[in-house]
């Protein structure tokens, strides 16, 4: 389903972030990416649905047998292979003047012809659709408000409801649960796990528990290389490693 | 003794011994041009008193005002003309104006060339002065609130599209980015996620615009624009001064009514801002 080929990634001061990063992900999968602070995971994320550029690497979508390179794609094309990875960003990020039900709405643009987006003919089944996709996140009750005025849970949850309703067949999300309190944090994950079914989905983390509940792989970063990749239930060496300077370790 | 030491000591007369010096500068200069000015114009307290007569001549002549213009509704037709010349005009300018601001804002990466096109576009409107302007357009198109209109629209452009390109540059490039994720387009980029987010600041400028077109159209009557501005100018030019007191009557309840409606507007618009 996805193939990340050694993705290299400079900063602008000239610090290489991410070095020779691979991996492969397959639908039915839930990886859970975890590393320190600062360590280049967003940066990974926005790298595999294009919004940064990577130095070198790449990164191609194979749905249906049908592989697709995503960086060096503009346009159009880049356009259409975004269409199919959904995105949970980091702190959610809505347009806080529009509603929750056009929020969500939105995520289905990449299908909608310009004109028809314009005049804004949404038709009713996409409104259907978005506010099943809300129901399932459990803030259906929110469709009419102002994005703003959500909590940053409830803005959390409206952006996974975003993501579902443009039916990708991979989605990045981006600490989706960071804002969320335990109840809603399960919830959420309980929500998200099932997807797997029709999609693939990596997820960056902060809680190695919540990655060993939910997750069916685990990839660790650590001085911009993949030093850990396999079963979720990480061992507390491999943690001490990742989170600190514990001695290195082989991929379970 | 350098400035910083006394300055971070917070002591002595650093601040005031470099106010005085950076000022006195610019002070003279400023009297210079100001005498000059006055000399120039041939301002003298001779040529104000002897202006005087003519003043108090004037004012006896517009008194009482001669309300009975107005009971024919010809005034009437004119105030709704001059209105109808701002209204339409400055519409059709936030649209030119919105459209090149979107040419010309610099974070929603169209190429550089259109960018400073857009910008010289307005740069130059901005310096070319209504009165040309219209002149321009009466020749082209002939007298009549029609010229008025464009003139109005295309004098709008350059402002207007200026603080419309800085509202969008101020825009939250976060949502614009998280709409390009899922494979939108530029127009609809701009349509969900930065239109939202600059209507408010687009509504209460293009409000504020209209207080001025409207009396910009009041003007353009006077050079052949048509509308109540044109009465004026023709009671004036015609020594019915009572008649002309009655018009003024008239333009002042219009200027101030608007006014108070597109205050009321703008507070209304950016008042739902801040409650939210
Ligand atoms: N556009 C950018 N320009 C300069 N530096 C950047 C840019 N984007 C990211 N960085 C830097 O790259 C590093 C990694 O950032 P990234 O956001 O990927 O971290 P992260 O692993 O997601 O951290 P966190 O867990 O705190 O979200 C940080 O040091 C950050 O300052
Ligand atoms: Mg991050």
């Amino acid at each position: 389903m996805l193939a990340v080929k050694g993705i290299t990634k400079k900063l602008p001061d000239g610090r290489l972030l991410l070095r020779e990063i691979s991996f492969e992900a397959k639908k039915g999968e839930f990886i859970g990416i975890l590393g320190e602070s600062g360590v280049g995971k967003t940066v990974l994320l926005r790298c595999i649905n294009g919004l940064t550029t990577p130095d070198s690497g790449e990164v191609i979508l194979n749905e249906d047998g049908n592989p697709q390179k995503i960086n060096g794609k503009k346009g159009q094309e880049l356009r259409r292979i975004r269409r199919r990875i959904g995105m949970i960003f980091q702190g959610s990020i809505l347009v806080k003047r529009l509603s929750v039900l056009e929020n969500v709405l939105t995520g289905g643009l990449g299908r909608i012809s310009t004109m028809r987006s314009l005049l804004y003919g949404f038709t009713d089944k996409e409104v259907q659709a978005a506010l099943s996709a809300l129901e399932k996140v459990g803030v259906k009750h929110l469709a009419g408000r102002r994005a703003e005025t959500l909590s940053g849970g409830e803005m959390q949850r409206v952006a996974i409801a975003r993501a579902l309703f443009q039916e990708p067949c991979l989605l990045l999300a981006d600490e989706p649960v960071a804002n969320l309190d335990p109840k809603n944090t399960e919830v959420v994950l309980d929500y998200l796990k099932p997807l797997t079914k029709e999609m693939a989905i990596i997820a960056v983390f902060h809680a190695p528990e919540l990655v060993s509940r939910y997750c069916t792989r685990a990839i660790a970063i650590k001085d911009g290389t993949v030093v850990y990749d396999g079963s979720p239930h990480l061992s507390s060496s491999v943690l001490e490693y990742i989170y600190g300077t514990g001695p290195a370790v082989k991929s379970a | 003794m350098s400035g910083k030491t006394s300055a971070t000591t917070g002591q002595g007369d650093w601040g005031y011994q470099r106010y005085f010096q950076r000022h006195l500068l610019t002070g003279t200069v400023f009297l210079l041009i100001l005498g000059w000015s006055v000399v120039d114009l041939g301002i003298s307290p001779q040529l104000f008193l002897s202006g005087l007569p003519h003043f108090f001549n004037l004012v006896r002549e517009m008194f009482p005002p001669n309300w009975e213009v107005l009971a024919s509704g010809k005034v009437l037709w004119s105030v709704l003309e001059t209105l109808s010349m701002a209204f339409v005009g400055t519409f059709l300018g936030a649209i030119l104006s919105f459209l090149l601001a979107l040419f010309a804002a610099n974070n929603l990466a169209l190429s550089k060339m259109v960018r400073e096109t857009a910008r010289g576009i307005m740069a130059a409107e901005r310096a070319l002065p209504t009165l040309v302007l219209i002149l321009l357009l009466v020749v082209m198109i002939g007298l009549g609130p029609f010229s008025g209109m464009i003139c109005i629209a295309i004098g709008s452009v350059g402002s207007l599209g200026k603080l419309f390109a800085e509202a969008i540059e101020t825009v939250d490039p976060k949502p614009i980015e998280s709409l390009e994720s899922v494979g939108a387009n530029k127009i609809q980029v701009i349509r969900f996620a930065v239109l939202p987010q600059v209507l408010p600041s687009l509504i209460a400028n293009t409000l504020y615009r209209f207080d001025i077109n409207l009396r910009v159209a009041l003007f353009l009557g006077v050079v052949g624009g048509g509308g109540i501005g044109f009465d004026l100018h023709l009671a004036m030019s015609l020594f019915k001064y009572a008649d002309a007191l009655a018009i003024t009557a008239v333009i002042f309840i219009m200027v101030w009514l608007a006014e108070k409606i597109s205050d009321y507007l703008r507070k209304m618009v950016i008042g739902r801002e801040v409650l939210q």
